[in-house]
């Protein structure tokens, strides 16, 4: 019975996707017929991308026990500027200065959190409202419409393949999927092979032991606020890229989504746990239960109620693991 | 610097809005006028009773996200409930959800063992959400209209347009809410047990303080002031949409930072939230009247809710160095 | 054993710390040789880890001279001090559990160490060397503490270290793990490093030590080798003599049993059962960590305890929270003031008030006269030194705030007064006054249980005292009547005379 609870907490994500696979296999016939089918598992895969992308960034900030709740609002922005500033600038640059709009941004979340002191959930989440704002009035709330096909191919166009669905026949891998996985191989290699991701561990673990080893806590935690600000620009330029149009409504539930799918991997929210793959698995989580959802048809508002009960239902989880710690101590 | 700078500090965001304030008055004249005036005092209904509520749940150690949906909830419920109910019984019934709303969010607190505002933090906001949601599939997505009713409501009208004498029924609710909430802060064991939860949750627990019941309290309390809220902004409006109740955790949060009540817990009164509302609705009527749009507008909350909360920050890392 | 000849590799002179209200160490002078094995010995407070913290460069000192391995060291930091070769192993043990051994034993050098791969190898070496077996990959919260120590121990080699401190090392160690510790000192000897060894258990430092310093109340008291000490002497020197006339004459009408508690087990206490009379003041005297406070807390319902009995008066009880312990007669002055004492954003009357809330409400409302009469009564019978009672108490000094918490509980009047470290950061008139209430206490037919890091202070207020080793109390005396040697070796987890 221990063991069977050790599983459920610790390795949460992959008894919720077992869970979820089981329901899929036992709707049975159309159901599962489609949603077991190629395309559809590359569907699902390509819809994952943004959200791992946003949260190989956060998961660095919650190694090191904060978080990032403004990755919705810096989103939103970069995907409409990098929309907007292709009316003024060749394409390339365009990309470039929406992507570093993140990083702007992540480095004066940085400032508040770290240099300055305050509580990370609350002012990422100031921060991220204000960036919503910023984007509506950029938007003047209509999504903006791309209309440079190279800009629509960045995220949508394929390679290996000509993204033809057909029997037999390889469609190739959307460039989504390869930039994802490039990145996701870089943040795995980065959190575990150089010291800048394993003293985030430190930091994490216990901030105290960390300094006195002589790890520079101020200028590391700082850094997991500016890479999160950047990937979550790079996540809206390919966002923006992959629906063609920038919005600013995607903002919103994303920032709460992704903190809890990273949780739910693995990587909690006590810091010094977790790592890229957990995160990943966490987030592919959420992926596959969009997905399933789709696929049995459930209303969207239904969706909506079950994904906050499991959201709300993880960060319980969560918690009630941390009061068990503290009393086993 | 020290003791004059303090006070500065604690009064800066007030100076900035007042400030902003004379500078619309020079600008646009239109701004003293007393249609504007009566303006600022109408929209002082929903958020101020929601930002109350939300002073106990700060001030008692920590926050409450899911107002939104909450709001969301009730207005829609309540709605549809006045034909089968009556009004009364509607009324009660919206009151009643509100409550168990918040009675819902302080047990999965207490029950998950959560101690920190942030845990709090992200449990709301996962609650705001289902809430939400929930306000969605009961109405399908529609708006419910006070005309689609057997015959209108005139007391849910009387909430939202009435008048007693020379003040707005919705005014007279704010200042019966305002007076209960104040004498229950102030001078009830309970309100005082809540301030405590807030300023040392150790020391009150090992006083005897009842902490568990504090918190079921000021999330219960929560719930029932935006359910008030809720049905005032809803008779204003004579419409229900189940998106109704959109931003308005962030506004409330605002007005209680703003008007001074710490994040940390403890120290706050529902009359510096009053300043704060004020302050708020004196800020979006400046820049209206300047011409800022709305999203712009949404933005400057955002910045004034960041430099608020960096500011508060600031006064508590000085204040403990005493 | 030849001690002289050897050189010096850290010399101590006359290095005084204070902090607000008291003088942690006073003028200590100590010299440590190259591969010797200096125990220090000293009972709570003595200054050992306020000596300790300052050589590793936690704390500052405000006078003296520090020189290690010929260098004068003045400011440092943990970080310095380490690749100094100065190494300390705390007894909490400085390690991030969420992470592996070996990158613990490198935390922080993972560049230097090239990697995961190099991090692991090396460290695979040096726990080999001290005969670790453990796997490197594996996380430190897996660990048993003597492990624990093992990877700290290789930390410290890891840096070349000169000189090990070990602070109390011994306490949560099997006897066969204190042999492989014991085994690797005698190496770390041959290598030539020196070893400060901190500990209560006697027979180690009787047993390994080549030198042995005495510390008492922040002072050296004496140096010696091991050889020339015995152990009653040292244990007399630890505890020195109590100064009588600092204490009131203790009350001495103790009548029948008040409370009495059977059976408290949690993972640190074992079996604890002890009774509480009518007006005697009963002193829990152990070392830090031995179980004094969670007994207590246990008794107050402060922490999540069940299956201990309670019964007050005959009756049995339940308290599970403090409120039951309040309600059932029970008092609580908790140990951290600061942290679960002081509401202090408050001000004075509503933290002197905050138990009490039952005695000033009438139907559910504040009577606020009646509030400030009781923080106004209180002020001023325990003489607190405050403008007014509406100040925020965190403008108060710390003893003026301790007795705010005091006044807290006598509006109470609990029948038993429980005070963990009550006088700690007190002036001395302002412990007097404390020290008469407590008796106070005792002689109006309540009872109090006294904690205190100051022996004197334990010995001297208490009619009897209990002794807490290790979780389990291991004596009962008259501390009027008995010598301290005996109940201090009692403490100690000694039985019998040496």
């Amino acid at each position: 019975m221990n063991n069977l609870y050790r599983l459920f907490t610790q390795q949460k994500a992959i008894v919720a996707i077992a869970v979820i696979l089981l329901v899929m296999v036992a709707a049975g016939g159309d159901v599962s017929r489609i949603f077991f089918s190629s395309y559809n598992l590359l569907d699902m895969l390509n819809s994952s991308t943004i959200l791992v992308i946003l949260g190989l960034g956060v998961t660095l900030t919650v190694i090191a026990g904060g978080c990032d709740l403004s990755i919705g609002g810096i989103l939103v922005v970069s995907g409409i500027l990098s929309i907007q500033l292709q009316n003024f600038m060749p394409m390339p640059l365009a990309l470039v200065l929406a992507v570093l709009f993140g990083t702007l941004v992540g480095f004066f979340n940085g400032f508040l959190v770290v240099q300055q002191k305050t509580e990370p959930f609350i002012i990422t989440l100031g921060v991220g409202l204000l960036l919503t704002g910023v984007a509506q009035q950029l938007s003047d709330a209509h999504p903006v419409p791309a209309n440079n096909p190279d800009f629509m191919n960045i995220s949508n166009g394929y390679q290996f393949g000509d993204g033809q669905f057909t029997e037999g026949h390889f469609p190739g891998i959307p460039n989504l999927v390869i930039i994802m996985l490039i990145c996701f191989v870089f943040f795995a290699w980065l959190i575990r092979y150089t010291s800048f991701g394993r003293n985030l561990y430190a930091i994490g673990g216990d901030y105290d032991v960390a300094r006195y080893s002589g790890i520079n806590v101020v200028a590391n935690k700082w850094m997991t606020l500016v890479i999160s600000g950047t990937m979550s620009a790079l996540g809206g330029v390919l966002l923006s890229s992959k629906l063609n149009t920038g919005s600013a409504i995607y903002g919103d539930f994303t920032a709460l989504v992704v903190n809890c799918g990273v949780v739910v991997g693995g990587t909690s929210f006590a810091g010094g746990v977790g790592g890229i793959w957990q995160s990943v698995l966490g987030l592919l989580l959420f992926g596959l239960l969009d997905n399933a959802m789709n696929v049995l048809n459930i209303p969207s508002w239904y969706q909506m109620m079950l994904k906050g009960t499991v959201i709300v239902a993880i960060l319980w989880m969560d918690s009630y693991t941390q009061k068990r710690k503290r009393e086993l101590v | 610097m020290n003791k004059v700078g303090f006070i500065l500090k604690d009064y800066l965001v007030l100076l900035m809005i007042l400030g902003l304030a004379l500078v619309t008055a020079i600008i646009q004249p239109k701004f003293i006028s007393p249609a504007n005036l009566n303006n600022i005092m109408r929209q002082f209904g929903p958020l101020i009773l929601v930002a109350l509520g939300m002073t106990f749940v700060i001030v008692g150690g920590f926050i409450d996200l899911s107002v939104a949906g909450t709001i969301n909830l009730v207005a829609v419920v309540t709605i549809t409930l006045i034909d089968p109910l009556g009004q009364v019984g509607a009324l009660v019934a919206g009151l009643v959800i509100g409550s168990i709303c918040g009675a819902i969010n302080a047990g999965l607190i207490l029950t998950s063992g959560a101690t920190t505002q942030a845990e709090a933090l992200f449990i709301t906001f996962g609650m705001s959400t289902v809430y939400s949601s929930l306000a969605l599939i009961y109405s399908g997505g529609s708006t419910f209209h006070f005309w689609d009713l057997k015959e209108m409501p005139n007391m849910f009208e009387a909430i939202g347009a009435g008048s007693v004498g020379p003040l707005s029924v919705s005014f007279v609710i704010f200042l019966g809410a305002l007076a209960l909430l104040w004498i229950f802060h102030t001078k009830m064991a309970a309100g005082r047990a809540i301030s405590l939860t807030g300023g040392n949750k150790t020391a009150a627990r090992l006083s005897g303080v009842p902490i568990e019941r504090s918190i079921v309290l000021i999330y219960t309390i929560a719930g029932f002031m935006a359910a008030l809220g809720a049905i005032v902004l809803f008779s204003r409006v004579t419409t229900a949409s189940p998106v109704i109740g959109a931003g308005f955790e962030t506004n409330a949060i605002l007005a209680v930072v703003v008007g001074g009540t710490t994040l940390k817990g403890g120290k706050g009164s529902v009359l510096r939230t009053v300043m704060g509302v004020l302050l708020v609705i004196l800020l979006n009527n400046c820049l209206n009247l300047l011409g800022v749009s709305s999203y712009m507008q949404w933005a400057a909350r955002g910045a004034i809710l960041v430099f608020a909360i960096w500011l508060d920050n600031r006064k508590e890392v000085q204040g403990n160095q005493l | 054993m030849d001690t002289a000849g050897s050189e010096i590799i850290l010399s101590i002179r006359e290095v005084t710390k204070s902090f607000p209200g008291v003088r942690a160490l006073n003028g200590v002078s100590i010299d440590v040789r190259r591969g010797m094995v200096h125990g220090v010995v000293g009972e709570n407070g003595a200054g050992k880890s306020t000596l300790m913290k300052i050589l590793s460069g936690v704390y500052k000192k405000d006078t003296g001279t520090i020189v290690f391995d010929g260098k004068t060291i003045d400011h440092t930091t943990p970080y310095e001090s380490m690749h100094r070769g100065l190494a300390i192993i705390y007894q909490e043990l400085n390690l991030v559990n969420s992470m592996s051994v070996g990158e613990n034993i490198f935390l922080g050098r993972f560049k230097e160490m090239k990697g995961m791969r190099g991090t692991h190898a090396k460290a695979r070496e040096l726990l080999d060397s001290i005969g670790c077996k453990v796997s490197t990959t594996k996380l430190v919260s897996e660990l048993s503490v003597s492990t624990k120590q093992m990877v700290e121990i290789s930390k410290a080699l890891s840096f070349q270290s000169k000189l090990i401190i070990m602070d109390e090392p011994s306490t949560s160690l099997t006897g066969e793990e204190m042999s492989l510790l014991v085994k690797i000192i005698h190496q770390l000897k041959a290598q030539g490093i020196s070893i400060i060894y901190i500990s209560h258990k006697l027979e180690e430092i009787f047993d390994f030590c080549d030198v042995v310093t005495v510390m008492r109340d922040g002072n050296v008291i004496d140096t010696k080798p091991r050889g020339e000490f015995s152990r009653d002497e040292l244990i007399t020197k630890m505890v020195g003599r109590t100064i009588e006339n600092e204490y009131p004459e203790r009350s001495r009408q103790v009548g029948e049993t008040l409370m009495e508690v059977k059976g408290i087990n949690t993972r640190k206490l074992h079996d604890v059962s002890f009774t509480l009379r009518k007006g005697e003041i009963l002193g829990l005297v152990g070392l830090v960590g031995a179980g004094r406070t969670e007994t207590v807390r246990a008794v107050f319902g402060a922490d999540r305890v069940r299956g201990h009995k309670v019964s007050i008066g005959g009756k049995p009880v339940t308290i599970h929270n403090p409120k039951q312990a309040k309600d059932a007669g029970l008092g609580l002055i908790p140990e951290d003031r600061k942290l679960q004492g002081l509401v202090l954003p408050f001000s004075v009357e509503q933290n002197i008030s905050m138990a009490s809330i039952d005695r000033f409400t009438r139907f559910g409302f504040l009577i606020k006269s009646l509030e400030k009469g009781i923080g106004a009564r209180h002020v001023k019978s325990l003489g607190i030194k405050t403008p007014n009672t509406k100040v925020a108490i965190k403008n108060l000094s710390g003893g003026n705030q301790q007795k705010c918490i005091v006044g807290r509980w006598m509006e109470i009047g609990p029948s038993i007064f429980i005070m963990d470290e009550p006088t700690k950061g007190i002036d001395v008139g302002a412990k007097y006054e404390i020290y008469l209430l407590m008796k106070q206490i005792a002689e109006k037919g309540g009872a109090v249980i006294l904690i205190s890091s100051e022996l004197p202070e334990v010995l001297n207020m208490s009619n009897r005292v209990l002794t807490i080793y290790d979780g389990r109390i291991t004596g009962e005396f008259d501390p009027e009547h008995i010598p301290a040697d005996v109940i201090m070796r009692a403490a100690l987890g000694l039985g019998g005379a040496s």
